[in-house]
């Protein structure tokens, strides 16, 4: 929902007719999966002037690194496997709307 | 008709993000602790609450019960004659800023500490900040010794981890210990507490914890 209310927003401000595709970013560490989101967009545009546009969602990850050695991870795994010291996370948790495209 | 491309760089959670912010404001300006209680299903956040209550003598408690739907946990905790209130979410799987913030509208916040029982749920509630000062989560053996490792992100953020139901380990065959490395793995600044409230195990620890908390705060 706050998707296409932020889409709408922009449309709205734009005069759009139709909005063709929708660029989002979204943190990794989100509770949330790309592939169910883009479901529910295509079912709650329906009926709106943003049915049958495009979401691209762009998923960024986390910066998660050891505070001892410094190595860097793809996944939190909460201690380091290579020194044993505490992992950091930094980021991972955004979610905002980058690109609108539409037709005016 | 034209194609034209927007750069938008909007905030999709900004609105949560700004009503926990509110929540909070409030909250510290009315000296009150806020205590957001997650957990899993039947993990025993509604008794944690319960048994803190009657043993919190001198401080004044309230609490708030999320639940989708019923007001069974509201009427378990109100018997006891602390400002409680129910909040059922109607389909929504966990609590959210929002919720809290209409919430707090009504709620007497002439108390200490302010116990939020979120939707039994160890998933959706992360992502969402209510404002409060603590995060409790809590599991319980019979949901398996793998319920922490399998759910990293909201154990990542908790203070304080539970693990109770210990005294039903052996029946249940589950390993506390891994358990307990598990969450210490992933949140080495937590507090991991072993519990069996219904025994009576680590319920003192805690209160320990607690108290330390309501003693520290600011006014």
């Amino acid at each position: 929902m706050v998707v296409l209310d932020a889409v709408m927003k922009v449309a709205k401000e734009k005069g759009a007719k139709r909005v063709k595709s929708v660029q989002i970013v979204v943190g990794n560490l989100l509770m949330l999966n790309p592939e169910q989101l883009k479901f529910c967009y295509d079912v709650i545009t329906k009926g709106t002037i943003a049915e049958g546009s495009e979401l691209e969602i762009e998923v960024v990850k986390a910066n998660i690194k050891c505070t001892n050695c410094g190595k860097v991870f793809d996944e939190y795994i909460g201690i380091c496997d290579e020194c044993g010291g505490i992992l950091s996370v930094e980021g991972g948790k955004e979610m905002f709307l980058k690109r609108v495209e539409m037709e005016v | 008709m034209h194609k034209i491309e927007v750069d938008a760089e909007m905030d999709l959670l900004e609105e949560n993000r700004k009503l926990a912010e509110k929540n909070r404001r409030l909250l510290k300006e009315k000296g009150v602790i806020a205590i957001n209680i997650m957990g899993a299903i039947g993990s025993g956040k509604t008794l944690l609450i319960e048994k803190t209550i009657s043993s919190l003598n001198d401080y004044k408690i309230g609490a708030i019960l999320g639940d989708v739907i019923a007001k069974d946990d509201y009427e378990r905790v109100a018997r006891y004659g602390v400002r409680a209130m129910p909040l059922n979410t109607g389909k929504e799987c966990h609590l959210d800023a929002h919720l809290i913030h209409h919430a707090l509208e009504d709620f007497d916040l002439n108390i200490d500490v302010l116990f939020i029982e979120n939707v039994g749920n160890l998933i959706c509630p992360v992502d969402f900040d209510l404002g409060e000062d603590y995060r409790v989560v809590m599991v319980s053996v019979t949901e398996g010794d793998d319920v922490v490792s399998k759910h990293p992100e909201i154990f990542r953020l908790a203070d304080v981890i539970i693990i109770n139901k210990v005294a039903l380990a052996d029946a249940v065959e589950a390993n506390v210990e891994k358990m307990v490395e598990d969450a210490k793995r992933l949140n080495p600044k937590a507090k991991v507490i072993k519990m069996d409230l219904k025994k009576g195990i680590g319920f003192d620890e805690w209160m320990e914890w607690l108290k330390c908390v309501l003693q520290s705060r600011e006014r």
